[in-house]
């Protein structure tokens, strides 16, 4: 039912969006598209809560309606194969994605490519400033077809804008190590020391907080070590390395982690590992910089303010994670231009300052050197150097990746830190399906290219 | 064959065999005879045809695509008409692939487990509550409500009361001053940390059906037996189990089968893990198809899981029938 508030408040919102749009004399590219429903699938995330709260604004600002279809991330993905593979129209019109299905869906001819949209006079916003958009974040959630497949450089084409993105970086109990006196690592070895130390000094208490389940969430943990400690999944010709001694390093490294963390670190995954460590129970944690707004907020933390940031251990080399969320237009989305718009106002200067004060992930480095943003978020220096280390190549983000990580190297690595395989025994022994899977995908026919 | 032979049946009176008598109310109509008993004999299967028309469809189409998708390589989200013919090399690979018979054996050793204790305790949960005590109709509500619960539903609850922080059982053993317990994190635990989220879903199940069947257990036989001096714990052992045999051995066929189908619970509790601990065929084949898109693949473990479920069911329709038959001529013989 529409009441004269209601229409008051349009009414109020309609002269806003006016007032907001710098350029009275262009025309207003949303107003075509008022009173369109676009339907978007979003995760549940910390990031997409705190769009949640800024989503109204757009529909204030615009009249363009959005429906929120919101599913745990890692189900997301069949879903979304499902709708946009429907040959008459699915229902998405946006969809976000985490970064290694862009091979798939773009390689799959599933998402939009989003440059000649960029092109566009009238639908693309003159204001937007894409080089303001963080250049590693864009690199490893939007290319698609460069070096290797997933690299910058010549080919790659754009599928997607970051939004949600995210580095790993190191979080701390400032109180526990004030109160022992301890150093926050800055290499691998102070960090290993910490392990056993800390569960020594506070009884009860886990040192680090890691995902461990089965699958593709050990897998994530696991990466997150390998690549610091020097060693990649796979060389250039796509040969499995996982498996050298810096491999099998960083997979007894984890063991060590997920044995002397809180309990039932084995079956954590991501909910279960950010929630250990904000309910107190680890000391440390080495994930996703998508936690951070949570963990100072007293409703959902009982560490908030008790929390220090630093960057990614350094192990032979600096390289932390790079991942985390984009959003595409599927290729059979009703509204595409609409929700091209909606993509644009989404990693706008003004949203992606509103989503961060909201506690989201920036996707711009202006919204990183926000004064505002930066006196209420000390955090946000430390970040903004961990993104220079965001590790493109960090993963393979290829076809195959999905089922590598998910059935093949983290049944593995389960096995490891259960302790049911030594570390060794069980990385050697996935390589012959490793190299199936791969052969399978045709990496090895012409030259190890693909 | 045997729908038209009730049919008939019906109409004769006791004794006559089937298509030799003439039924009674028809005499004198004689002429008309050939014609009145073939629609007779055609009407059962007039009305029968539109259901098994239907099931026929709805049952041997996606039985007939998952076969012939299991000689393809289609992976999700690519049209199907770019599949390519494999022929059996889904097959092959299944009978080479280690977490196959992993999850096989997994499967087996939990349908097992589960059906086995399911039996008993819902066997003697019956004979307990099959009497007339206070409140029983209530304590009967109460048993059976797990069953009613939606199995996402219960596979949260479970993971909660398991969750080895925050969870319920991790309270209770620090309460009591024990080390807490890796109920889903450990490899050797996890199974049955979900082996008794089952018990507790479907004993339930065995036990309304037990009840029901101790219920109509005829009045005379018991009455005999107290006669005759039987005490509780005879009567239980020699009179009521023997007589519940045929029920009990259908609900276990029952749970048997649907343990080899079970999914949800585990993919909430433990998706499997740690390592394959809990992979059950079923979260194998979903993983195959979804994580690893490999659809012609899950197609072909399917058919695997049909077979087995297929071979088990013979099996025990084989075992019943052969008791039946010892049965009877025993009965004859005395």
């Amino acid at each position: 039912m529409i009441t004269r508030r209601d229409g008051l408040k349009g009414m109020t919102a309609a002269a806003l969006s006016t007032a907001l749009w710098p350029s009275a004399s262009r025309a207003n590219p949303y107003t075509r598209f008022k009173g369109t429903t676009l339907v978007v699938n979003f995760p549940a995330h910390p990031h997409y809560d705190a769009v949640k709260k800024v989503l109204p604004q757009f529909t204030a600002e615009t009249g363009i309606k959005v429906e929120l279809d919101e599913l745990q991330y890692m189900r997301m993905h069949d879903k979304q194969l499902l709708e946009m593979s429907k040959p008459g129209g699915g229902d998405y019109d946006l969809i976000a994605y985490v970064v290694f299905w862009k091979s798939e869906y773009a390689n799959k001819g599933l998402i939009e490519e989003l440059g000649p949209l960029f092109q566009k006079e009238g639908l693309a916003l003159p204001d937007y400033d894409f080089s303001d958009l963080i250049p590693g974040y864009v690199e490893n959630i939007g290319l698609v077809g460069g070096p290797k497949g997933y690299l910058a450089g010549p080919g790659a084409k754009l599928y997607g804008v970051p939004f949600g993105a995210e580095t790993s970086v190191l979080g701390y109990r400032k109180d526990i190590f004030e109160k022992h006196g301890l150093k926050v690592p800055e290499n691998y070895s102070e960090l290993e020391t910490l392990l056993t130390k800390i569960p020594e000094l506070e009884k009860g208490m886990g040192a680090l907080s890691s995902r461990g389940q089965t699958g593709a969430m050990v897998t994530h943990a696991y990466a997150l070590h390998l690549n610091p400690l020097g060693s990649r999944f796979f060389d250039s010709n796509w040969q499995p390395t996982f498996n050298n001694p810096r491999g099998v390093q960083a997979a007894t490294l984890l063991k060590k982690i997920i044995d002397t963390g809180p309990e039932g670190g084995a079956s954590f995954g991501f909910d279960d590992m950010k929630n250990a460590f904000l309910q107190g129970r680890s000391a440390m944690f080495l994930d996703s910089i998508a936690v951070a707004g949570e963990a100072d907020d007293p409703a959902k933390s009982k560490i908030a303010g008790k929390v220090g940031w630093a960057v990614h251990p350094y192990g032979v080399r600096r390289s932390s994670q790079s991942g985390g969320f984009g959003i595409a237009i599927p290729k059979n989305a009703a509204n595409k231009e609409a929700a091209f718009l909606l993509m644009q106002w989404l990693t706008s200067k003004k949203a992606d300052q509103a989503i961060a004060a909201a506690g989201g992930s920036p996707s711009r480095m202006s919204t990183y050197r926000d004064a505002d943003l930066q006196a209420r978020y000390p955090q946000y220096k430390v970040f903004a150097e961990a993104l220079l280390y965001a590790d493109p190549d960090w993963r393979p983000i290829i076809n195959e990746w999905n089922e590598l990580a998910g059935s093949v190297i983290g049944v593995a690595l389960g096995d490891i830190v259960t302790g049911q395989k030594s570390p060794q025994a069980a990385l050697d022994d996935i390589v012959p399906r490793v190299k199936a899977i791969m052969e399978r995908g045709g990496y090895y026919a012409s030259n190890g290219s693909r | 064959m045997q729908l038209s032979d009730g049919f008939e049946g019906k109409l004769m009176p006791a004794g006559a065999t089937a298509g030799a008598a003439v039924p009674t109310p028809l005499r004198g109509t004689a002429k008309y005879l050939p014609l009145r008993k073939a629609l007779n004999r055609a009407a059962p299967y007039v009305f029968i045809a539109p259901a098994a028309i239907i099931t026929t469809l709805a049952l041997a189409y996606p039985m007939l695509q998952s076969v012939w998708l299991s000689f393809r390589d289609w992976s999700l989200g690519t049209p199907l008409g770019q599949s390519r013919f494999v022929g059996l090399a889904n097959y092959e690979w299944l009978l080479h692939d280690p977490n196959f018979w992993a999850s096989a054996a997994v499967t087996l050793t939990f349908a097992f487990a589960v059906v086995v204790v399911e039996v008993l305790l819902g066997v003697m949960l019956a004979i307990l509550l099959d009497r007339e005590l206070r409140f029983v109709s209530l304590f009967r509500t109460i048993f059976i409500l797990p069953m009613m619960v939606a199995p996402i539903v219960v596979g949260l609850v479970w993971r909660y009361m398991y969750n080895e922080q925050f969870g319920t059982f991790a309270h209770l053993l620090k309460a009591l001053g024990f080390a807490p317990v890796p109920w889903l994190s450990s490899p050797k635990l996890a199974l049955i940390s979900v082996i008794i989220a089952d018990v507790w879903q479907w004993t339930p199940f065995i036990f309304i059906l037990s009840l029901a069947a101790l219920q109509s257990l005829p009045a005379s036989a018991l009455e005999a037996a107290r006669i005759d001096g039987a005490t509780h714990w005879q009567m239980v052992w020699h009179i009521k189990v023997p007589l519940m045999m045929p029920v009990i051995a259908v609900a276990a066929l029952l749970r048997l089968i649907d343990a080899f189908k079970v999914l949800e619970v585990i993919y909430i509790l433990t998706e499997g893990g740690p390592g394959l601990s809990t992979e059950i065929m079923s979260l194998h084949i979903y993983k195959t198809a979804f994580v690893s898109q490999q659809l012609g693949q899950a197609a072909a473990l399917s058919n695997m899981l049909l077979l087995i479920v297929l071979a088990l069911t013979v099996i025990f329709a084989a075992l019943t029938a052969v008791r039946q038959r010892r049965e009877k001529l025993a009965a004859a013989r005395r």
